[in-house]
């Protein structure tokens, strides 16, 4: 099988596999007990969360909670931040969000009373900073914005975004949702306020995140009960997650700028053996000024989800657009939001890369679809 | 005091000397629907009666049983001793302490040993309640609550007369094979035959790559909602892109719809005549798109000898709609997977074919080939 879809989930390394299964089988304790070896717990899930800090330039360890996944920390960013503010205010979000931002901010504006703000993208899909600034107003409360578009591998420019915050909106809190960027492309979370990670999209295990809260931001929590995470996200510590996920993101920091490089390899590979298929269209930024892990390409004249399946009887895996909307038929918000036509919004597939993926794997990749296209490309609507 | 289901049917009334076959196979039936329940079942009197359910059980049984063709209705009822003091006291049990309400007694006396005649009960009855229950009045006419009293060898007690599926049992009928699709009209189509009797066997067409697995699942849920009614469903997924692509390429582009639904239906019969069924069954609606008009329907017929029925015939896409919703079909079938592709639907279909000019059409290949293949390669599954 050659596994590209490396933005959907990814294979949890073997070095998180153990170290989870260490904190199932032998270092079971509960963190919040009294003895010794249920210190010692904790102590290292403490550690990890000092490791997790640095890998995201925070300032202190006290400004992460652990969390269920992205989505959790999405939900939580918004009502922790926005229900204890006791005003209506403004939110803005951009057009493209993931549906775990969209929709709750769709919710929680609802249930404030808040006015929801569209930020616009451009035809990469980048938020349109022009736009974005004509929006600003000293009304808004909260700015939630992706840091790597999970469709185009568009990066934010979210220094610009918080300086513009700063000028014309300076109560508003700046949450940058993380899930695709985090340790594939350079961020510093000094230049927000909340960050959303999620550790299967690195090679970690399911069911395990975080957010982070810069110091000193009114912020209200998620879940409560037995008041774990300094009481912000009550519930027993996910330990195994905690510390498969850490085990990830040592992998990461060990290496980052040769995993990058590799993806990098990998989807420029392919970019530059894609131009020997006729009608092929990249969509997004170009190859070189998006994260390393995504490319989106539409092959007209045969419909994503077509040559997904076919693709898939060679044992290849791709997507169209991404798993949380794949299920919504046709067209891709993402790309209709850039803007492109509807024959390369309908046969868009989204390729997304691992460091362990080889340019072996691309080559193989490659000759299917030059095995599969003209044969598919016979079949279209007349 | 013990729960019995208290089960009317409908339409049996009416059969004659082959009365007892029809009885039977709902009896059957019905033992199958609450297997595991303990439940004993017998006929008695123009009734069913189920009894052995534990309390906890009486609300799924009656779930169950009112998915059962041939039951006109259903009502979990008290059986207790034939005393009238026993009949007062059940009956007050059934009724609502607080909230304001009107009722009506209806007693019905088969063992006339009993000394209260039916009125006498009625009388005697409304007077304890409305002395005991000054929440509740008396409206003869338009009562909110019915207070049922049976007297037979035993007394049954009861207020609640739930509807059943109505029709008549499954098996009675013999077996017709459904075309089912993923979409919302076929799985009607196939409860509303099974409804009068029939066993359905299904098939289904998947063109992979341009379907997906999801699709072919989403297919697999909508017969296992419909077997819940029908009984156990012998489901048929057959391998299509070959002939579409055939078609596609082969043909001409305006009348690849219907072609194709020529080729459904031949596959089809060929599938029923295996599996013993004696007729086809499709979800068309007169008019509702172009592969379903009058010519349309024609053309289709004529691709095979076997009848085909086609009770959505005279519907309205609410109607369908609305009973779709009320089998429990409806949210599976509006998930947005692709079922037979657009890519191969044309943009002007005809919409008033020739029987004549599509037999030449699909004259220009020679099918059977593909055919045989498709069957040969059809995936068999039991469902339900």
């Amino acid at each position: 099988m050659i596994y590209l879809d490396n933005s959907a989930t990814t294979r949890t390394l073997d070095i998180a596999t153990q170290a989870a299964e260490k904190y199932m089988s032998d270092n079971y304790f509960n963190t919040g007990a009294a003895y010794t070896m249920a210190v010692s717990c904790e102590k290292d899930v403490n550690a990890a969360r000092e490791r997790l800090a640095k890998a995201m330039g925070a300032a202190s360890a006290d400004e992460i909670i652990f969390t269920s996944g992205g989505t959790e920390s999405n939900n939580m960013a918004f009502f922790g931040t926005l229900l204890p503010l006791r005003e209506k205010g403004r939110i803005i979000i951009s057009t493209v969000e993931h549906p775990s931002v969209e929709e709750t901010a769709k919710s929680v504006s609802e249930l404030l009373g808040a006015k929801l703000s569209f930020a616009k993208v451009d035809s990469n899909g980048k938020v349109d900073l022009e736009y974005f600034e004509s929006i600003l107003d000293s009304d808004v409360t909260l700015v939630s914005v992706m840091q790597v578009n999970n469709e185009t591998g568009a990066i934010n420019d979210i220094a610009s975004i918080k300086k513009l915050i700063k000028l014309k909106a300076p109560r508003a809190l700046l949450h940058v949702d993380g899930v695709q960027g985090f340790l594939k492309v350079p961020f510093d979370v000094k230049n927000c306020d909340l960050y959303s990670i999620s550790g299967h999209k690195f090679h970690g295990p399911k069911g395990i995140g975080a957010l982070y809260v810069k110091k000193g931001t009114k912020f209200a929590g998620g879940q409560t009960g037995g008041g774990q995470e300094r009481g912000l996200r009550s519930g027993t510590l996910n330990t195994p997650g905690i510390m498969g996920m850490d085990a990830a993101v040592a992998f990461y920091l060990a290496s980052k700028e040769a995993l990058w490089q590799n993806m990098s390899r990998c989807k420029m590979h392919l970019v530059n053996r894609l131009s020997e298929i006729p009608d092929v269209v990249i969509n997004g930024p170009s190859p070189q000024m998006s994260a390393p892990q995504l490319l989106n390409v539409s092959f007209l004249g045969v419909r994503g989800e077509v040559l997904l399946h076919a693709l898939e009887e060679k044992g290849i895996c791709v997507s169209t657009g991404s798993a949380c909307a794949a299920k919504k038929q046709g067209k891709s918000r993402v790309l209709n939001e850039m803007g492109l036509a509807k024959p390369i919004q309908e046969s868009a597939v989204r390729f997304s890369f691992s460091p362990f993926n080889t340019v072996e794997e691309i080559d193989a990749t490659v000759d299917v679809l030059k095995s599969l296209l003209p044969l598919l490309r016979r079949f279209t609507r007349r | 005091m013990e729960h019995v289901l208290l089960i009317r049917y409908g339409e049996i009334h009416l059969k004659g000397l082959n009365r007892p076959f029809f009885e039977n196979k709902l009896i059957n039936n019905i033992k199958f629907a609450v297997r595991g329940m303990n439940a004993s079942v017998k006929r008695e009197q123009g009734r069913i009666y189920v009894s052995g359910i534990a309390d906890e059980d009486v609300e799924e049984a009656v779930k169950k049983l009112t998915c059962v063709f041939g039951i006109h209705s259903v009502s979990p009822a008290l059986c207790v001793d034939v005393d009238y003091n026993t009949v007062k006291e059940t009956a007050f049990s059934l009724l609502p302490r607080d909230e304001e309400s009107t009722f009506k007694v209806y007693s019905r006396r088969s063992d006339k040993s009993f000394p209260m005649t039916s009125e006498m009960i009625n009388r005697e009855l409304g007077h304890d309640i409305l002395e005991n229950f000054p929440n509740l009045q008396v409206d003869i006419h338009n009562p909110q609550i019915g207070v049922y009293v049976e007297i037979r060898e035993r007394a049954y007690v009861y207020t609640e007369i739930i509807p059943g599926a109505q029709g008549m049992p499954t098996g009675t009928a013999g077996r017709a094979a459904l075309l089912i699709s993923g979409g919302i009209d076929s799985p009607v189509a196939g409860y509303q035959m099974a409804k009068r009797g029939l066993v359905l066997s299904a098939v289904h067409f998947f063109s992979y790559p341009y379907t997906g697995e999801r699709a072919r699942d989403k297919v697999v849920d909508l017969a296992k909602i419909v077997a819940r009614y029908s009984g156990p469903i012998r489901l048929h997924l057959v391998p299509f892109t070959d002939i579409q692509m055939t078609i596609y390429e082969k043909c001409p582009s305006k009348e690849t719809t219907v072609l194709m639904r020529r080729l459904m239906m031949k596959i089809s019969e060929r599938i029923a005549r295996e599996d013993g069924a004696l007729a086809l069954i499709t979800g068309e609606a007169l008019g509702q798109v172009a592969s379903q008009t009058l010519e349309s329907l024609c053309v289709t017929d004529d691709a095979v000898s076997m009848p085909v029925f086609r009770p959505l015939i005279g519907f309205d896409k609410d109607d369908i709609v609305a009973i779709a919703k009320k089998i429990g079909t409806f949210e599976t079938s509006i998930l947005p997977y692709e079922d037979c592709c657009t890519v191969f639907v044309p943009q002007h279909p005809v919409t008033k074919p020739e029987v004549k000019k599509l037999r030449q059409s699909e004259a220009l290949v020679d099918f059977e080939p593909m055919i045989e293949e498709a069957i040969k390669n059809t995936i068999i599954m039991e469902v339900g």
